[in-house]
């Protein structure tokens, strides 16, 4: 008999928010004049055109970053890194540099609530959906500028086994 | 990419590398020492920390600044990147006025300036 038992902290909710709007206020919006808004139930899914940014974080917690904007809400993420006003000549480069250190910087900020030692991966930049890994523990998700964005952490699982004496293993 | 910006817009002139093996080998081709380092930590090929580590043990850098810039905010990260010689720490996300403050107690930045 095998039952899975969650031996460490896992961000909730409401930390990987109060996260979230820390990086708006320091990068995205810091004048206060486009702010996350969150609303998870409007939010449509990773679409096949946006733009991901995954970090594992690894060690005594296992699990991902991911970090999702639409191609135009990407370009203006990488526009207010760079200090620019417009948006439309952001080349694929900056736009997944930008992109990869929002996605850095979150998982870093993740990584500080874990039991520790942790490690945090370099980010990966990719187009298209999450890659299935299941396991979300919690997200935040709606619209920036009117433009959908996801911030989501999944946990690997760790599976325990319990022996008919009652003694675990892992 | 925040940080080169936020650099040359305080008057330094900005040279980036991809990692600590970089960098050092674009050190090296300096035809002067940098007056500043802005390092993060988590690189490939040569972290931040062993890229401090690398610039402390050679004699040709000893006046340059480090000042690391990372999302790695455990107490015993910082007392090691400063054990290694960093002379600073800023931990992400930061503000451009924590950046620019830091600059002006190391006295590289004087009124949102380079000195």
């Amino acid at each position: 008999m095998t039952e899975r038992a969650q031996v460490r902290h896992t961000p909730n909710t409401e930390e990987l928010l109060s996260i979230a709007e820390m990086v708006w206020a320091s990068y995205l919006d810091p004048a206060g004049d486009h702010p996350l808004v969150v609303d998870a139930d409007t939010w449509p899914g990773v679409a096949a055109t946006d733009v991901v940014a995954t970090v594992a974080i690894s060690g005594a917690w296992d699990g991902r970053v991911l970090l999702s904007f639409t191609p135009l809400a990407a370009k203006r993420a990488a526009a207010a890194l760079l200090g620019l006003e417009d948006a439309q000549d952001m080349g694929d480069a900056d736009v997944a540099d930008a992109v990869g250190e929002l996605a850095n910087i979150i998982g870093g900020s993740v990584k500080s609530l874990m039991s520790q030692p942790t490690v945090l991966s370099l980010p990966a930049v990719h187009t298209g959906p999450f890659p299935d890994m299941g396991g979300e523990v919690c997200r935040v998700s709606g619209t920036w500028r009117g433009e959908a964005v996801c911030v989501a952490v999944h946990e690997v699982a760790a599976y325990v086994g319990v022996s008919r004496t009652g003694e675990t293993s892992q | 990419m925040i940080l080169a910006r936020i650099a040359r817009q305080l008057g330094f002139d900005v040279v980036e590398a991809g990692n600590g093996r970089e960098a050092l080998d674009r050190l090296a081709e300096l035809d002067s020492v940098p007056e500043l380092a802005l390092i993060d930590w988590n690189m490939p090929e040569m972290n931040g920390l062993e890229f401090v580590a690398a610039v402390r043990r050679d004699a040709r850098y000893k006046a340059m600044t480090l000042m690391m810039v990372t999302t790695e905010s455990e107490q015993s990260q910082i007392v090691r990147a400063l054990a290694a010689g960093a002379h600073e720490y800023v931990i992400k996300p930061f503000t451009p006025d924590a950046i620019v403050e830091k600059l002006a107690l190391l006295g590289l930045v004087k009124n949102g300036v380079k000195v």
